[in-house]
């Protein structure tokens, strides 16, 4: 089985597994919050994996994942609450509509050469602050009153709430997450990485660079709106202020870079490990601390790992496993935590900080363990644009 | 017409401020590489600074200027030296200065609450205050902004262009191997300019903290004002940071005048989308770094 | 008999009682586990002539209640909702203090909802599904409520909450507004402050609105969207005011100036700042700048404290439910618990330490919860909704309030007008609420 294969055999094995979740959930009476956790989790996910299919494959610097993210609420805010249609018909339109903004955007915009770096950055915001300003204006879309999203309908098939919006998260973010991977593995993406890397050689070796960048952009918008549609159910009550907010398009910047900007693996790790310390910082309810802590891991993460945690977890992939899973099973076993989510946080902190131990360190350690032959140091300097799994 | 003009001055005045603010942000980016957020926790830290040592002693606040510029200074230096010390590179920079950022925020809302806090007229006398020109007013401490904006880009754009320090930042902005090759001490330089970017940002925090009421979350409303004028502007090009503030400002308060404050974020941005595709190096092609 | 011996001995034992009652149960500090939440347990108790959770002296013991929450701790709405948390706490600390709820003390698991509503949405379900907590009480802020109410709703739970402005919206047959603005404050509120305005003979001829496009203080302005209902702007055009100006600017708005200067253009006799926080501060000083003042403003849900220091606010009107001056503080019981309040407000920092409208409310709503578990006599949720919607609720700020099904479980507007005068807020109208001596003062021209 090529290696292509046997990853989307992975991903139909994982997607399988987790759609079974809320029935597991039941089963084992579990506390129904496991659900919401996990799909706020596919939240992140998703909305980190789209925005690094543009920015980390490509380049350039999006500060605009909060334009698309917020034409995808609004859109189901608009044709659900306000124009009377079915939910599941309104949120391929979110994708659609957020999808057209990116082209259009980069219609206008990729047509200017220089219009790269944070310039591009920049136009980026100024996109979101124009929609946030148009919605803010028009009656049709908000005028300042706000939607309330709570009570939409939604079809029988997706059960009751909670398991309707697990199921809707879930759908996306795999979704979501396969496309970063099938891009990340094809000629697109290693287009997009000969453009992250010099675009004007890029073109030189016949790189089509406008359409890719194009594709990279238009799924980047498609999928942060899809999400956002979906998003729109958890919110409740719609406005152009906490939808336009810098919260989405910090927050994907952070998830991709610290989990890896190079791989479709990256912001995943990233957004699960930021997702599940916030939860459980959030419930033990200091939050003053929370934050200050918050910020110091930020610094300490960046600053300790490089090129993102992936990379590491992938290089020390058994002792990233070893950990993991033996913390996760003392946890359990030994009962230390009234909660599963606090189970799964210990592990991944102890894996985190497994992590953080520098290359160097690494490599001596295991000199130490191995005591035959020298072991060349791993440095950092890993083709990283290499398009395998 | 009268409103018209009132409206223009108010927003080239205002420019002046968000200017102010800006000016350390551009500075730190363009010529060391560092996309500092934390800029922006420094001015409302600041701000809360003035507020505390003005109402705990009774002083006028202005004079709290001797207080943070130098206190701000020694910051930028220490944080600088930092950044130096972890090899922190533009990407990475987001992240750790956003963690700054979180962190300074919090630390403000722990000793101040998230109460809002205004040092109030009886030690503020500068609140209400203005000049008047033919009717049109101009208010006192975005006044005293705009100047004090306008000296630091003149100044700047004189250190740049006709001292040595100032030549050496920019060939450190450039080509930091080559700079250190000609003896260029670029981490004396980093670490100077630095401290010279937040002691801006500290001074931008006297001016709101007479101009108006703080509260922890203001510092995240500058950040869609900033950026825009940060990057309009040219990276560490104080004069056309404060153009840009300028420009801004003005199309915020044409707009709000004659269409209502609600089109001026719209107007404002569709400008800047504008004024990028058809100069995307910023206005003022001429950068004063690199 | 002898009447002044048995007077006596009836004050004797009362005492006794009352010095037991002071030296009783002295429990633990706030613990905290990850998971659980910080849990607001009672500290040293308080002697108390309290009569809040009935004639019990005995000290709360037993299995707590916990009651679970969310409040914006950090985040845009973080500053009033500094006054929810100290309130909240000195409502825990009193009631377990006389007995508890049911005899059992109260824990209150509060969690930090960041000002997101999806945020406030999980929290809840945190709450309900993983902490099992037993009873639910509302955030702070509309959308944070909106969204808490629809996981309350899901699970059955009463839910008591303050200060939501949208009042339209909210159907949940056992949703209990502590906010008493009625069903329709947009056409209530408006109203009372133009009969104030009235009642002073001079009322004005034109008036201008400023409004927030927050979603609240839209509805105020304009009333419920896609409704002929209306709102302040047509209810003053109903008294044959001129309306000179009507302009919306967004809620991060940082230049006042064209506003101000919009605002002395148009030169209204009154000013509706339909606005939050300290919208009025900037705005009256940016007017101030330019030489302006309006002969009258009125600002909608100001901070309160912001505006004692604001040069050229004197004068400026609000409304409230509550304030420290009599006939408020007839009521001995509420003279004391307002000092409580303002001790705790102090305490963590707050500015401005006086109870009004945010910190009544919030007590309502803790008081909401208590009297529909004790009516009920038991945690069940739809026994406590069923009790609050049958007897209502005699509450210490806002008096005795019923909850109307076919209202939407609203009461009617109990709102008064208040004004700043020489430096501090007073009640001023309606006449019957008035602070002594004190009544509503505006005339155009003056």
């Amino acid at each position: 089985m090529t290696s292509r294969a046997r990853t989307l055999v992975g991903f139909a094995v994982v997607a399988v597994a987790l759609a079974f979740a809320p029935n597991i959930q039941e089963a084992f009476e579990f506390p129904r919050f496991y659900l919401i956790f996990l799909f706020t989790m596919y939240f992140w996910i998703s909305q980190a994996s789209s925005w690094n299919i543009l920015t980390g494959y490509s380049g350039y610097f999006s500060f605009g994942q909060g334009a698309f993210y917020g034409v995808g609420v609004y859109t189901v805010g608009v044709l659900v609450v306000k124009q009377g249609w079915s939910f599941m018909a309104a949120l391929p339109v979110a994708g659609l509509l957020a999808g057209l903004t990116g082209l259009f955007l980069g219609l206008v915009v990729f047509r200017v050469r220089r219009l790269t770096g944070e310039i591009f950055a920049l136009t980026t915001l100024a996109i979101a602050f124009v929609l946030a300003s148009l919605a803010r204006l028009s009656t049709f879309i908000d005028g300042g009153t706000g939607i309330f999203t709570t009570g939409t309908p939604l079809p029988e098939y997706l059960g009751e709430f909670t398991t309707a919006a697990y199921r809707l998260t879930l759908a996306v973010a795999l979704i979501t997450v396969v496309v970063a991977y099938l891009i990340h593995d094809s000629r697109l993406g290693w287009g997009l990485f000969a453009i992250r890397d010099d675009e004007p050689v890029a073109e030189g070796l016949g790189v089509p660079t406008f359409r890719y960048k194009m594709v990279a952009l238009g799924a980047n918008a498609l999928l942060a709106g899809l999400m956002g549609g979906v998003w729109a159910l958890q919110l409740g009550f719609v406005t152009v202020d906490e939808v336009f907010n810098i919260r989405v398009p910090l927050f994907v910047i952070l998830m991709s870079v610290l989990g890896g900007m190079q791989h479709w693996m990256g912001p995943v790790i990233g957004a699960v490990i930021i997702t599940t310390l916030t939860d459980r910082l959030n419930s033990a309810g200091l939050a003053d601390v929370n934050q200050i802590i918050i910020g110091g891991m930020l610094v300490v993460l960046a600053l300790a790992v490089r090129e993102g945690v992936y990379v590491r977890m992938r290089r020390r992939w058994l002792t990233t496993a070893i950990t993991f899973f033996g913390v996760l099973g003392l946890t359990t076993v030994l009962d230390l935590n009234d909660s599963l989510i606090s189970d799964f946080a210990y592990a991944m902190v102890a894996t985190v900080v497994v992590m953080l131990v520098p290359d160097r360190v690494w490599a001596l350690l295991r000199d130490v363990f191995r005591r035959s032959e020298p072991v060349e140091e791993q440095t950092e300097a890993e083709d990283l644009t290499r398009t395998g799994p | 017409m009268e409103l018209l003009a009132q409206g223009i001055v108010s927003g080239i005045l205002a420019g002046g401020l968000y200017a102010l603010m800006s000016i350390g942000i551009s500075l730190s980016w363009g010529a060391l590489k560092i996309i500092n957020l934390a800029h922006f926790a420094f001015v409302l830290f600041s701000a809360y600074i003035v507020y505390q040592l003005t109402v705990s002693f009774e002083i006028d606040p202005l004079l709290m200027v001797l207080v943070v510029v130098p206190l701000f200074f020694l910051v930028g230096v220490l944080v600088q030296m930092f950044f130096h010390l972890a090899k922190v590179d533009e990407f990475k920079s987001l992240i750790v200065t956003f963690g700054l950022f979180i962190i300074l925020q919090s630390l403000m809302q722990t000793i101040w609450s998230a109460d809002f806090r205004r040092i109030g007229p009886a030690l503020n006398t500068y609140e209400t205050e203005s000049f008047f020109i033919g009717g049109i007013a101009f208010q006192l401490p975005q006044l005293a902004a705009f100047i004090v904006a306008l000296l630091i880009a003149g100044g700047m754009w004189l250190i740049f262009t006709r001292t040595y320090f100032g030549k050496a930042v920019r060939a450190v902005a450039q080509d930091p191997a080559m700079a250190r090759a000609f003896g260029i001490d670029s981490r004396r330089v980093a670490v100077i300019l630095s401290g010279l970017a937040t002691a801006f940002s500290a001074l931008a925090g006297v001016f709101i903290a007479i101009g108006q009421s703080m509260f922890p979350e203001l510092a995240v409303a500058w950040f869609g004002i900033v950026f825009p004028i940060v990057i309009l502007g040219g990276l560490g090009n104080s004069l056309g940071t404060l153009v840009a503030g300028v420009i801004i400002g003005v199309a915020a308060g044409i707009s709000s005048v004659l269409w209502g404050p609600l089109s001026a974020p719209l107007v404002t941005f569709l400008i800047l989308i504008v004024a990028l595709l058809f100069r995307p190096e910023g206005l003022i092609t001429k950068r004063s770094i690199a | 008999m002898r009447p002044r011996r048995s007077l006596t001995y009836l004050t004797l034992i009362t005492a006794l009682a009352l010095i037991v009652a002071a030296c009783g149960d002295d429990e633990g500090g706030a613990t905290t586990t990850l998971g659980t939440g910080t849990t607001m347990a009672p500290s040293t108790t308080q002697a108390g002539t309290d009569t809040t959770a009935g004639t019990d002296t005995t000290a709360a013991s037993g299995e707590p209640i916990r009651v679970g929450s969310t409040l914006a701790l950090t985040g845009v709405f973080a500053p009033t909702a500094a006054i929810h948390k100290a309130t909240g706490e000195v409502f825990v600390e009193r009631i377990n203090a006389s007995g508890g709820l049911l005899g059992r003390p109260i824990e209150w698991i509060l969690l930090d909802d960041e000002s997101a509503p999806d945020l406030a949405a999980a929290a809840y379900e945190r709450l309900i599904t993983e902490d099992e907590v037993d009873l639910v009480l509302g955030p702070y802020g509309t959308g944070n409520i909106t969204a808490a109410m629809a996981v309350a709703q899901r699970y059955g739970y009463v839910f008591p909450h303050h200060t939501a402005s949208l009042t339209y919206a909210y159907t949940y047959e056992c949703h209990f507004s502590s906010w008493s603005t009625g069903l329709h404050p947009n056409i209530t509120n408006p109203n009372l402050l133009y009969d104030s305005l009235e009642s002073t003979g001079t009322p004005p001829e034109t008036i201008g609105f400023v409004v927030n496009e927050f979603p609240g203080t839209q509805f105020i302005s304009y009333g419920q969207p896609d409704t002929d209902e209306g709102g302040a702007v047509t209810e003053a055009e109903k008294r044959g005011w001129e309306v000179v100006l009507d302009v919306a600017y967004p809620i991060a708005t940082s230049d006042w100036g064209p506003l101000a200067a919009q605002v002395r253009d148009a030169d209204p006799d009154f000013l509706y700042i339909a606005g939050l926080g300290v919208d009025a501060p900037n705005l009256i000083t940016a007017m101030q700048a330019i030489d302006y003042s309006p002969d009258g403003m009125f600002v909608q849900w100001p901070a309160p404290g912001p505006l004692l220091t604001t040069e050229g606010a004197d004068g400026i009107m609000s409304v409230t439910i509550f304030e420290e001056h009599p006939p408020f503080t007839d009521d001995p019981e509420a003279v004391e618990v307002a000092g409580m309040i303002d001790a705790a407000l102090t305490e963590s920092g707050v500015p401005y330490a006086k109870v009004e409208t945010q910190a009544a409310a919030s007590w309502t709503a803790w008081e909401y919860l208590q009297q529909a578990a004790e009516g009920a006599g038991s945690l069940d949720q739809q026994a406590m909704c069923d009790y609050l919607i049958e007897n209502g609720a005699q509450t210490l700020f806002h008096g005795d309030i019923e909850f109307f099904p076919d209202q939407q479980n609203y009461f009617e507007d109990l709102s008064k007008i208040k004004q700043v005068q020489d430096g501090e807020w007073y009640t001023v109208y309606p006449e019957e609420f008035a602070a002594p001596d004190r009544s509503v003062v505006f005339s155009p021209g003056g």
